[in-house]
C-alpha cells in the first residue's frame, strides 16, 4: 500500500471518529448532563459542548468530504479538505487548552492557584477534541510529502 | 515639493507611507481601509517633504465616499509627484489609474509592488520595457520588507510627466 | 490629451502584452484552502469555527484577568482602602460621587463591598475600563487584527453577500459591522466605502442602534455571561429586521458590486502589535474619561434627586412597556457617555434574568455612546436626524416586543 492509500484509511476512520464525538458533544448537550468514560469527558456546556461539538462535527465531515469520491487523496482540492478538518480540531482542542491554561492559574481566594490545584487541572479526563489532537498532526506528514511531490 | 500615493485598494499604499514617513496609520489585509487621507514628511535629500496616503481608488471617478477624498486629493496637490503604487499581479487594472494620472499630466512614478507574491506566482515582468513605453521610472518593490523602496525614493525626483500621444506612439500604432 | 476608457484599455492591452507574462504555475494548498473558506458549503462551517474560536479565547483571557486577579484587586484591596483613606464618609456628597454611594440594607446605610456597587468615581470609573474592560479589549483587539491582517474579512463579506442583500446593503458592509464590535466610532467612518447615500444611511443607522462595541461585550462577558447569546441573538435579529424593513421604506438601489479577495497573508507581529496600540490608546485617551464623566453625572443625579425624578417620570414607560424596574433609568442615562458603565450600574440593580436581558438590549439599542453619536453626526450630517427616528421607534417597538415575548413565554 503507498503512503495515500494508508492516509485514506487512516483520516476515513478519523474522519468517523470526529463526527462521532461532534455528536455526541450535541446529545450530551442536548440531554443535559455531563458524561465521561475512561480519558474522555463531555462536558454539559451549552458553548464547549453545544457550539464546540458542532464544530467537531463539521470537522468529521470535512474528512470524509475530502475522502470521498474516486479522486485521489493526493489530488489537492481534497487533500485541502482533509487539511481543513484537522484544523477545526486544532481550533476546538487549541480553546480547549488555552482555557485549561487560563483557569489553572489563578487561585479560588489566593491570588495563585496551589500547585496541586494548577497540575489537577491537566489530569484527565479531556475533552474529545484534545484527544483527537495528537492523530489529527498526521496531516502535517502529509502537507510536507505533498510539497517534495512536487 | 509634494509626495502623493496613489493606486488601487489594498495594493500597499498605508504600508509604503508608514516606510517613508515613520508613522503608523492602519494597514490591513482587505480592500478600504484607508477611508480619509493622512499627511506625513519624509526627508529627500535633506528637504522635507510632505506625503499623502489617501484611500485606494479604481479611478480618477469616484463611486464612493472614500474614492471621493483620493481623487479630491490629487485635484487639490497639482504641484505633486505622483506615486503611482500597482499590484504586480494585476498589473493591467493598476496601470489604468496610472495612465489617467499619466494623462492629467502628474509627473508620475510607478511603485510595483508585492513584487514576492507575482514571483511565487511566476508572473514576469519586464520592468525595462514597461519604463521604455511609459517614459516614468518603475521600481519593482516589496513595502512589507523594504526591498526597494530606497530605490523608489532616489527616482523621485526623476519622476516627470509623459505626453500620453508618445506613449500610444511607442506601443506602436494607433489606439 | 485624454483618452477614452475603450482606447485607454487598448492601450493597456498592448502595453501589458509587451511587458508581462504569466507562466504556468500550480495552485498551493494555501490558495486551495483560500477557496474552501468562501463556498458557502465549506465556508460557512469555517466560519462558525473561527467565531467558535474568537469567542472561546475572549472570554478565557478576558475572565482570567479580571476575575482571576482584577476583581480581587479592585474589590479586597483597592475599595477597602479608599473607603478608608478618602475623607468623608458615606454621609458625605462628594465622598459619595468618588468613592461610594453606599447601599440600604435592612434600613441602614453601609458601605459597598463590590466596584460595581459602589458608583464611586475612582471605584467604579477606574473599576469598569480598568479591571473589566481593557484586558477584555486587548485579546478582542488582538484577534481582530489577526483575522484583518490574514486577510479573511473579505471572504467573510464573500460569505454574506446574498444575506446582506436582503437587507438592501452587499457582502462589503460586513467590513464596517464587524470593526464595529471592535468600536463603533471607526466603523462609522468606515460605511465610506459604500457607494450609495442610502446604503450609508442605513449602515450607520444599524450600527449605531445594534451593534455592541467591544468594551460592553467585554462588560457583558463579566457581568452576565449566561445571557450573553440571548442578548446577542435579539440584537442581531434587530440588525437584520430594521434593515430589511428600511430598505423596503426607503427608495434607492444596492449596486451589485464585485468583491475583491486578496490572497491570504501570514500577519505581521509588528504590524498586529502597532494596530492594538493604537487602538488601546485610543480607548485609554477617549473611553476612560468619559466612563469617570459618567460616572461623576449619574452620581449628581442621584444626590440631587433629578435621577428619581427621571425615574418617576418614565416609571409607568419601564414598568409597564418595556417591563423592567423603574431604576434602570439611571444606567440609561450613563448609557449615553459609555455603554460599559451602563451594564455595570445594571447589574447592581435586582432583577430577573428576563428583565435583565430586556434591559441589556434596551442599553444596548436606545442610543449610540457619544462618541459615536458625534461621528455620525460628522459623517452623516442630515442622515442623523433619520437615524434618530429610527432610532426612537425602534427601541420602543423591539423593547415593547421583547417584552411581550416574555409574556407570552410566561416568564415576565
Ligand atoms: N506580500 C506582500 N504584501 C504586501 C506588500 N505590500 C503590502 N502588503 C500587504 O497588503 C495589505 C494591504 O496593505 P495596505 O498598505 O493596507 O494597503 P492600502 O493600499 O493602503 O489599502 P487601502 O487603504 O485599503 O486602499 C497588507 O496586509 C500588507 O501587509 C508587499 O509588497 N508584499
Ligand atoms: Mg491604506
Amino acid at each position: 500500500m503507498d503512503k495515500w492509500t494508508i492516509g485514506k484509511i487512516y483520516f476515513g476512520i478519523l474522519g468517523i471518529v470526529a463526527l462521532a464525538f461532534g455528536i455526541a458533544d450535541l446529545l450530551v448537550t442536548a440531554g443535559g448532563s455531563s458524561f465521561s468514560l475512561g480519558l474522555l469527558e463531555i462536558p454539559n456546556d451549552m458553548f464547549r459542548g453545544g457550539w464546540g461539538g458542532l464544530v467537531m462535527l463539521f470537522a468529521g465531515l470535512f474528512y470524509l468530504s475530502g475522502l470521498s469520491g474516486i479522486k485521489n487523496l493526493s489530488e489537492i482540492h481534497q487533500f485541502s479538505k482533509v487539511v481543513m478538518g484537522s484544523i477545526l480540531i486544532w481550533v476546538v482542542a487549541g480553546c480547549d487548552i488555552f482555557a485549561m491554561i487560563t483557569g489553572s492559574i489563578p487561585g479560588e481566594e489566593a491570588w495563585f492557584n496551589t500547585l496541586e490545584g494548577f497540575f489537577g487541572t491537566y489530569a484527565p479526563p479531556y475533552p474529545p477534541a484534545i484527544l483527537l489532537l495528537p492523530f489529527s498532526l498526521a496531516v502535517i506528514y502529509y502537507i510536507k510529502k505533498g510539497r517534495l511531490n512536487e | 515639493m509634494k509626495v502623493l500615493l496613489m493606486g488601487h485598494p489594498n495594493v500597499g499604499k498605508s504600508v509604503l507611507f508608514n516606510r517613508l514617513t515613520g508613522t503608523n496609520v492602519t494597514v490591513s489585509n482587505y480592500p478600504g481601509t484607508t477611508v480619509d487621507y493622512t499627511k506625513g514628511y519624509m526627508r529627500l535629500e535633506n528637504k522635507e517633504v510632505e506625503v499623502i496616503d489617501v484611500p485606494g481608488t479604481f479611478s480618477l471617478e469616484p463611486k464612493d465616499k472614500a474614492e471621493e477624498v483620493a481623487v479630491k486629493m490629487l485635484k487639490e496637490n497639482r504641484d505633486a509627484v505622483v506615486v503611482c503604487i500597482i499590484d504586480s499581479t494585476k498589473v493591467e487594472r493598476g496601470l489604468y489609474l496610472t495612465l489617467q494620472i499619466i494623462e492629467e499630466g502628474y509627473p508620475v512614478v510607478i511603485s510595483s509592488n508585492m513584487w514576492d507574491v507575482a514571483k511565487d506566482k511566476n508572473i514576469q515582468i519586464d520592468v525595462e520595457k514597461l519604463e521604455q513605453i511609459l517614459g516614468v521610472p518603475v521600481v519593482p518593490t516589496i513595502a512589507i520588507s523594504g526591498e526597494g523602496i530606497k530605490e523608489l525614493v532616489s527616482k523621485i525626483k526623476k519622476a516627470k510627466s509623459v505626453e500620453i500621444e508618445t506613449i500610444v506612439k511607442k506601443v506602436g500604432g494607433e489606439t | 490629451m485624454e483618452l477614452t476608457v475603450d482606447k485607454r484599455w487598448d492601450l493597456i492591452d498592448k502595453i501589458s502584452k509587451q511587458t508581462v507574462k504569466f507562466k504556468k504555475y500550480k495552485s498551493t494548498l494555501k490558495e486551495v484552502i483560500g477557496e474552501l473558506t468562501v463556498k458557502p458549503l465549506t465556508g460557512i462551517p469555517i466560519a462558525i469555527a473561527v467565531l467558535y474560536g474568537f469567542w472561546s479565547v475572549f472570554s478565557s483571557f478576558a475572565g482570567f484577568f479580571t476575575d482571576g486577579f482584577l476583581v480581587k484587586l479592585f474589590d479586597e484591596h483597592w475599595l477597602p482602602w479608599i473607603q478608608g483613606a478618602f475623607p468623608g464618609g458615606l454621609h458625605n456628597w462628594f465622598y459619595n460621587l468618588m468613592v461610594d454611594v453606599g447601599h440600604i440594607q435592612n434600613g441602614a446605610l453601609v458601605p459597598s463591598n463590590s466596584c460595581f456597587e459602589s458608583f464611586g468615581a475612582l471605584t467604579s470609573g477606574l473599576f469598569v475600563p480598568f479591571g473589566v474592560v481593557l484586558p477584555a479589549i486587548f485579546i478582542f483587539y488582538l484577534m481582530m487584527a489577526v483575522l484583518e491582517d490574514v486577510g479573511y474579512l473579505p471572504r467573510l463579506a464573500v460569505l454574506v453577500d446574498t444575506v446582506l442583500h436582503k437587507i438592501g446593503l452587499h457582502g462589503y458592509a460586513i467590513v464596517p459591522t464587524i470593526l464595529g464590535f471592535g468600536c463603533n466610532v471607526p466603523a462609522v467612518t468606515a460605511t465610506r466605502i459604500l457607494e450609495t447615500r442610502k446604503q450609508r444611511f442605513l449602515m450607520m443607522t444599524l450600527l449605531g442602534i445594534f451593534i455592541p462595541c467591544g468594551a460592553q461585550l467585554g462588560i457583558m462577558q463579566e457581568v452576565i455571561p449566561e445571557y450573553m447569546g440571548l442578548i446577542i441573538l435579539y440584537l442581531l435579529f434587530g440588525y437584520f429586521v430594521t434593515g430589511f424593513i428600511l430598505n423596503k421604506v426607503f427608495p434607492g438601489k444596492t449596486p451589485e458590486i464585485l468583491i475583491d479577495v486578496p490572497p491570504y497573508q501570514k500577519p505581521l507581529t509588528r504590524n498586529v502589535m502597532t494596530k492594538v496600540w493604537v487602538r488601546l490608546s485610543g480607548f485609554l485617551k477617549i473611553a476612560v474619561p468619559f466612563v469617570i464623566l459618567g460616572c461623576l453625572i449619574v452620581g449628581v443625579m442621584y444626590l440631587t434627586g433629578t435621577m428619581d425624578w427621571l425615574a418617576n417620570l418614565f416609571g409607568p414607560i419601564f414598568t409597564h412597556w418595556f417591563g423592567v424596574p423603574k431604576e434602570t433609568v439611571g444606567p440609561l442615562v450613563a448609557a449615553f457617555m459609555r455603554k460599559d458603565l451602563a451594564v455595570a450600574q445594571l447589574s447592581a440593580i435586582e432583577m430577573t434574568k428576563y428583565q435583565m436581558v430586556t434591559s441589556v438590549v434596551l442599553v444596548s439599542i436606545y442610543f449610540p455612546c457619544l462618541a459615536t453619536f458625534a461621528m455620525i453626526l460628522k459623517e452623516g450630517g442630515k442622515e442623523l436626524l433619520g437615524a434618530l427616528a429610527v432610532l426612537v421607534a425602534s427601541t420602543f417597538i423591539y423593547g415593547g416586543l421583547i417584552h411581550l415575548i416574555w409574556i407570552l413565554l410566561g416568564v415576565a
